[in-house]
């Protein structure tokens, strides 16, 4: 099958990116190093193509209601202008997938949600939206995503001229804008624990505010890098951390799930729901951690595993996102990772590995 | 993978490792499709000295940040010397592959250098399995 291009994809390839296929589209993995790209986003500023994503607008007077309904967190008694991040689960309390609900307006809501799932995702959310007074519309074809992070980003994209005040625009809330006479959708989210901004914008725009960017020394960053900041500030991840077999507890997740909503799908599972695993972040003294590795207890004995594991260039030691068993969790936090036959010794993380500097 | 190095002076493996054969002993390394392909290597676990490998035998483990791959040996012997520099800096792999020898070995079985590619059968297989 041939792979899907990005609005972006020739910029890409002036670029001599690495690209690799990603949920249908070919995506750029990385531009010069990983490292460079990941001390790009956290001391100054990066730009990440993340068209790939998938956009639903639900509009009509009981938008906000249908989208309290779908999620597990709490929408319908967020104010206006606010984003809202949520597992999406089905009837059993399972994730379908993790998204942001942007309340652009009283009658209108966009929701993000992860590439890979956005035909899951439509034929769920398309399947429910008759109980409500609103519409639902696809148009994850019809939007760019630029997801601009790292500490200069205000200064960067007032310098090209895009229109906001970013006095009055807290973290995790949406607006419209303007650049020139076109407008975006502006939101201060992202993926990488930096402040920064997400902008939704039309295929046309998208190339413009790109190289726009580029001019002003922002550096171009690649998936390798996203996946990168994610972690190190512990973001799960759809398919790693998160998946259907699980529940939101299950995952580090549970406190979006506000079980005393009055109505949402999956409540009845979640309210009974007893969590099997429990959520860890370990750290290595030497070796790097990866998806399937075992997580040991201190008799050797295999008690979860590494969801997602990578070297942090920012730490420069081996980090890991994985799950053990609340059964067998060590009271002391006592963990290995298992790496090709040894019991590596992990250092149990209340808090991220890293703090972003988000707003 | 547009443009990478292949010198002439070595002999390569299908797995992408470079060996420079002097009298009876070898060292070998990652070719640079490889380190290319890789991307930044951040980990090497490279085998004890002593240790008798047969050729292809898996000896040791080259991490980038994305991926895990074993490095083999491309001739049987006994490891007579690694290569600490490149442990401690592993991304030398990165920015000089070919003077990065990562193992040196012994060499027990001479005749195992003609299976090894020359540089030009090495730069054929590479642009196979690039278009594969």
């Amino acid at each position: 099958m041939d792979l899907r291009q990005t609005s972006l994809y020739a910029e890409h390839v002036k670029l001599n990116a690495k690209m690799a296929p990603f949920a249908d589209f070919a995506m750029p993995i990385q531009y010069t190093t990983v490292k460079d790209e990941v001390a790009a986003v956290r001391q100054k500023v990066g730009i990440f193509d993340v068209s790939h994503m998938g956009e639903f607008f639900i509009e009509g007077p009981e938008a906000n209601d249908f989208v309290d309904y779908l999620m597990t967190n709490d929408f319908k008694n967020s104010e206006p202008h606010k984003a809202v991040y949520s597992p999406l689960c089905n009837d059993e309390g399972h994730i379908l997938d993790d998204l942001i609900a942007y309340k652009i307006n009283d009658q209108t809501v966009l929701i993000c949600v992860n590439a890979a799932n956005v035909q899951k995702d439509w034929a769920w959310v398309s399947s429910h939206v008759g109980k409500f007074k609103c519409v639902a519309k696809n148009l994850s074809d019809d939007f760019s995503l630029l997801a601009v992070q790292g500490p200069q980003t205000v200064a960067v994209l007032k310098k090209i001229g895009l229109d906001f005040d970013d006095r009055n625009f807290p973290y995790y809330s949406v607006k419209s804008c303007l650049f020139g006479s076109s407008e975006v959708i502006m939101a201060r989210t992202g993926y990488t624990g930096e402040d920064g901004f997400e902008i939704f914008c039309s295929h046309q725009l998208a190339p413009v505010l790109w190289n726009k960017l580029l001019q002003e020394k922002v550096t171009p960053c690649g998936l390798a890098a996203r996946d990168i900041l994610r972690l190190e500030v512990g973001y799960p991840l759809y398919g790693h951390e998160l998946n259907e077999q699980l529940t939101p507890a299950d995952c580090g997740v549970g406190w979006a799930v506000k079980k005393d909503k009055a109505s949402f799908i999956g409540r009845d599972a979640l309210r009974t729901n007893t969590p099997v695993y429990q959520a860890v972040k370990l750290s290595l003294g030497q070796g790097i951690p990866r998806a399937g590795y075992p997580i040991t207890n201190a008799a050797g004995e295999v008690i979860g595993e590494v969801s997602s594991g990578t070297i942090s260039p920012t730490l420069n030691q081996g980090i890991a996102l994985g799950r053990v068993k609340r059964a067998v969790m060590p009271a002391d936090k006592v963990m290995f990772i298992q790496i090709r036959g040894k019991n590596i010794p992990a250092t149990f993380h209340q808090k991220p590995f890293i703090t972003g500097g988000h707003k | 993978m547009s443009t990478h190095e292949v010198p002439d002076s070595l002999k390569y493996t299908r797995d992408h490792e470079w060996a420079n054969i002097e009298g009876d002993t070898m060292t070998f390394g990652i070719s640079d499709f490889a380190q290319s392909s890789l991307g930044d290597v951040v980990f090497l676990e490279l085998p004890e000295v002593g240790t008798t490998l047969k050729q292809g035998d898996a000896c040791g483990v080259i991490e980038s940040i994305k991926s895990v791959s074993d490095l083999c040996t491309p001739m049987s012997g006994v490891v007579e010397e690694i290569n600490q520099e490149a442990v401690d800096n592993p991304a030398l792999c990165n920015t000089s592959p070919y003077l990065t020898w990562l193992v040196k070995v012994k060499i027990s079985a001479m005749h195992e250098a003609d299976q090894l590619l020359d540089a030009a059968q090495y730069t054929e297989h590479c642009a196979q399995e690039h278009h594969e």
